[in-house]
């Protein structure tokens, strides 16, 4: 008998049924096939910021910044020496464009990271306290959601002055967190109402107990759906900022090559320039996308491929 | 009507979020570094026109003093001066706004119905071809970068093949010419207006569509339409009459939940194509550290999304008889 | 010629495991002005049965045997387009939990005027507004009410309304799908007060379907019980009631409060519903039937008429 068998193992057999639960998990995404090609997708990506650290390494010259390649003035297209060819200082594109990975998932990690920290808490604590809480936070959470965070930086870059990448991932992440606070204080309510809830407030746990041991752990996995669309945002609204020259400008994000190649000028000269950095950026945003959406599947059953129906 | 009451409730919210927003901005322009005089008065105005638009703004007076002249000026319309233009910033947005009211609300009408007729034809011809085509395309072009897939636009079509100008509102030839009638401007125009509007509608109708699509799918499996079957209705009008006005509400909803995005989209568009919009001038006012103008330009789209959200809200009241009723 | 004939009907759905065959070798009569009542617990494949007459099924079922006549046409065979004309002029039917059966963005008398002008499309608009109010003044609905959103309707105004909609055509059959379930008692004693009304004013043909043998006891002439697909008892009403055969129907007719308010004693129901991917060859009743035997579950089964009214699916229980 099942029940038997947990009480006696107890946590052991509660990390098996987990464990059960992610081959389940994972056998549901692997039949995603747009699923899959993102995990490919997302792959190559990280493949290219592990990968960014070792052009430099070779020579300084492939530095994506401050790397500049002695033997050539203006831009020129992909050859032996420069894969992607070089932009109008003569520093090495593709070197840029794994720089560019490396920063791309750095923002959009971190920020998505902080989001959903500050949404999931947010939401829970709205959710579960209810009455003014609840009011209060969602008017705040609805007033931050209507305004357009690439707008709302560029005015804070007005007077602050140029912002730095960190201050960059901040003010996204502060920005974005509303959709997911809705969502787990959606969650959140359902919860409340369950009855372990209750057998829990009767054994006199506290209100924080209460949230962080046995709400958390059942809204997690929805914060970690959410968070890769996080991610596509602030991977987007920082390339826009880069792309408009407010970016950071000691880092090389795609963004920035964009800009650079607009700039100056060789927007139609250089398609070599041109092309790969907007297609990352757009591929990237696409991978963690169908990433999203396959593991939307997973959690939410009603997804799923229906073969039977009564 | 039921209408008008929620109308006006939604009305007064969004009354409040502007004036919150209102004060956050007032607040931050003091707390930021330097000096907030030398923000509002441009270095090139003489010392008579600076004290005057310094007693003007209050900028001399106690900070609550100076927040009632703030709001004060706002709805009077004075913001100052342009550094930049050197011009009454009110003439320079006035001059503006129209352009991206014109860009902004066409792309939006445009990507929402394209969205909503192609999702419903994806829907119905789920699993087929079709429905493969359109959703990837779909899915491509939502994730492609906007400014990128201007970038790109005004290569091709531009550049390139030649068909539409590379930037701008309009020809100065055709505008300056005394003998244009009213249908060459407008035709001009519309000339500038097709790459930014492409750019714009392609961006945008992607997640309409999906969205429509998994609504239409969805309804589809609801009662009523079995009803519907069951009364002898053909598919065509189950589709087109019980069906889609259902799947169509949550991307009314969508579109409201997005419009930050498209006004964000809106400002790369205006900057890339330099559309003489206002999200443009937002992005050169900031450059420019024109802060008057920028200031204002900001206030103006936080008014034009919220306006935007509320005219979507009635949109959904109006279809969706459960919110009027 | 009787109304409706169903002829050893079977009916699959394609799933993952395999097809499941929800209905298998069903045949039953209805005349005009009889209702039949057709009972049995969920999954047992009645729902299936009422939607396949309409050729509703969805796109995961089909029909993989028999016949369904209706006035000697077998439906099964018409095209679509036929079969679209008769669907609610000839047989309509009433969903089961009415809660979503209507549009929430039309309005429900605009809904009713729907079902009339799709089949009678040349009807004047004065014309079909008064047949829609007299359809509601029948069922009792204000008229003050008409012009409503579903959503503005109690349940039972719902389900009256619904029954309204089934009535706008004069159709010579109706098929109604646990109208009455989702409603109070009160409210579902006058929804069957009401149907029973109307079938016999109209002389409408009737299967009535419910899991709750008491209802259909009410209601119906004639009673048919459905155990994993099978018609395991079909009679008329008296003998059913007085003489039940088949173990399942002493079940269900024991499982309920007799008049004194005491539960008469119900036989231990024991074992899991039968599994309908991989059926046995033989009675699909055996996990739960105190009389089984090894014989009954490897033989094929066969009817026994216990009357010219009454069968039942079972060798041993005559």
């Amino acid at each position: 008998m099942p029940s038997r068998k947990k009480k006696i193992l107890g946590e052991r057999s509660r990390r098996w049924h987990r464990m059960e639960r992610w081959a389940q998990g994972w056998a549901i995404y692997k039949k995603n096939f747009l699923g899959r090609i993102g995990l490919v997708l997302l792959s190559i990506f990280v493949l290219m910021a592990l990968a960014s650290f070792i052009p430099p390494l070779v020579d300084p010259m492939y530095r994506p910044m401050s790397g500049v390649d002695p033997e050539i003035t203006a831009s020129v297209g992909p050859n032996f020496r420069h894969w992607l060819g070089t932009d109008f200082m003569g520093r090495d594109l593709f070197s840029q464009l794994l720089a560019g990975a490396r920063v791309a998932f750095m923002v959009g990690i971190s920020s998505a990271f902080v989001s959903i920290v500050l949404g999931t808490l947010i939401g829970m604590t709205a959710g579960y306290m209810g009455g003014w809480t609840d009011t209060l936070l969602m008017r705040v959470a609805d007033m931050i959601m209507v305004m357009p965070t690439l707008l709302v930086v560029l005015i804070l870059a007005a007077l602050f002055g140029q912002l730095n990448i960190w201050s960059i991932v901040l003010i996204i992440a502060l920005f974005r967190w509303p959709g997911v606070s809705r969502v787990i204080r959606a969650q959140t309510l359902t919860l409340k109402e369950r009855p372990f809830i209750d057998a829990a407030r009767v054994a006199g746990a506290s209100h924080l107990r209460i949230i962080f041991r046995h709400i958390m752990p059942n809204v997690l996995p929805l914060s970690f759906l959410y968070m890769t669309f996080r991610v596509t945002a602030a991977i987007n609204i920082e390339a826009a900022l880069a792309f408009l020259g407010f970016g950071d400008p000691g880092t090389v994000s795609w963004g920035m090559m964009l800009q650079w190649v607009w700039k100056t000028g060789y927007m139609f000269k250089a398609p070599y320039w041109l092309l790969p950095p907007g297609i990352c950026i757009s591929l990237i945003t696409l991978s963690f996308y169908l990433l999203g959406r396959a593991m939307d599947e997973v959690l939410d059953p009603r997804l799923r491929k229906e073969g039977e129906r009564y | 009507m039921e209408l008008w009451r929620y109308a006006r409730q939604r009305l007064f919210q969004i009354g409040i979020t502007f004036f919150v927003i209102l004060t956050i901005l007032f607040i931050l322009f003091r707390i930021a570094p330097g000096d907030p005089v030398s923000r509002m008065i441009g270095p090139e105005m003489t010392t008579e026109d600076a004290a005057h638009l310094i007693s003007q703004l209050g900028l001399d007076r106690p900070l609550w003093v100076q927040y009632v002249y703030y709001v004060k000026n706002f709805f009077s319309g004075n913001f100052g001066h342009s550094f930049h233009y050197g011009r009454p910033v009110i003439e320079v947005i006035g001059d503006r706004l129209p352009n991206t009211m014109l860009l902004f609300t066409t792309s939006v009408m445009i990507s929402a119905l394209l969205g909503v007729f192609l999702g419903k034809i994806a829907a119905w011809r789920k699993g087929e071809k079709t429905d493969t085509v359109m959703t990837l395309l779909a899915l491509v072009t939502h994730t492609v970068f906007l400014p990128w897939m201007a970038l790109i636009l005004i290569w091709i079509f531009g550049y390139r093949l030649g068909w539409f100008p590379i930037n701008g509102m309009i020809s100065e030839e055709v505008w300056l010419d005394p003998s244009s009638g009213f249908w060459a401007k407008s035709v001009d125009v519309v000339h500038h207006m097709v790459l930014p509007l492409l750019t714009l509608s392609l961006i945008y109708f992607g997640s309409y569509l999906l969205i429509m699509r998994s609504a239409m799918l969805e309804t589809l499996k609801e009662d009523y339409i079995l009803t519907a079957r069951a009364k002898g209705l053909t598919e065509k009008v189950i589709r087109n009459k019980h069906a889609a006005p259902n799947a169509a509400l949550p991307v009314v909803t969508s579109v409201g939940l997005s419009l930050a995005f498209s006004i964000n989209g809106g400002a790369l568009t205006e900057t890339v194509f330099s559309w003489p919009g206002i999200g443009r001038e937002l992005v050169f006012s900031v450059s420019n550290n024109d802060y008057p103008l920028a200031q204002a330009a900001f206030l103006l789209i936080s008014a034009v999304v919220l306006v935007s959200n509320l005219v979507v809200d009635i949109l959904y009241a109006y279809l969706d008889p459960r919110i009027r009723y | 010629m009787a109304l409706l004939e169903v002829e050893d009907l079977s009916i699959g759905y394609h799933t993952d495991q395999g097809i499941l065959h929800a209905v298998e070798g069903i045949s039953f009569t209805v005349n005009r002005g009889r209702s039949l009542g057709l009972v049995g617990e969920s999954g047992c494949g009645k729902t299936t049965l009422g939607m396949a007459i309409l050729r509703l099924l969805p796109q995961n079922g089909m029909v993989l045997k028999g016949r369904i006549r209706f006035e000697g046409r077998n439906l099964l065979e018409l095209d679509a387009e036929a079969m679209r004309r008769i669907r609610w002029k000839e047989i309509a039917m009433i969903f089961q939990a009415a809660m979503n059966a209507l549009n929430p963005v039309h309005r429900v008398a605009d809904q009713v005027a729907e079902a009339i002008l799709t089949h009678e499309p040349e009807t004047p608009r004065e014309v079909v507004r008064s047949r829609v109010e007299a359809l509601f003044d029948q069922v009792g609905i204000p008229r003050s009410r008409m012009w409503d959103y579903p959503h503005q309707y109690s349940g039972g105004m719902k389900q009256r309304a619904i029954i309204a909609m089934a009535l706008a055509l004069n159709p010579k059959f109706m098929i109604a799908d646990e109208p009455t379930t989702a409603l109070d008692v009160i409210v579902q004693d006058q929804i069957l007060k009401e149907a029973k009304r109307i079938q016999e004013t109209f002389d409408i043909g009737m299967i009535y379907i419910s899991h709750d043998i008491a209802v259909v006891a009410e209601v119906c002439h004639d009673i048919g019980v459905l155990y994993g697909g099978h018609l395991v008892e079909y009679g008329d009403r008296e003998s059913v009631l007085d003489t039940p055969l088949h173990p399942y129907t002493r079940m269900l007719l024991a499982s309920f409060l007799t008049v004194n308010g005491k539960a008469a004693k119900a036989p231990q129901a024991q074992g899991d519903s039968p599994d309908l991917v991989h059926p046995e060859p033989g009675c699909r009743f055996c996990e739960r039937c105190r009389y089984a035997e090894a014989a009954c579950r490897l033989e094929p089964v066969k009817y026994v008429a216990v009357s010219p009214t009454h069968r039942v699916l079972c060798s041993r229980c005559a």
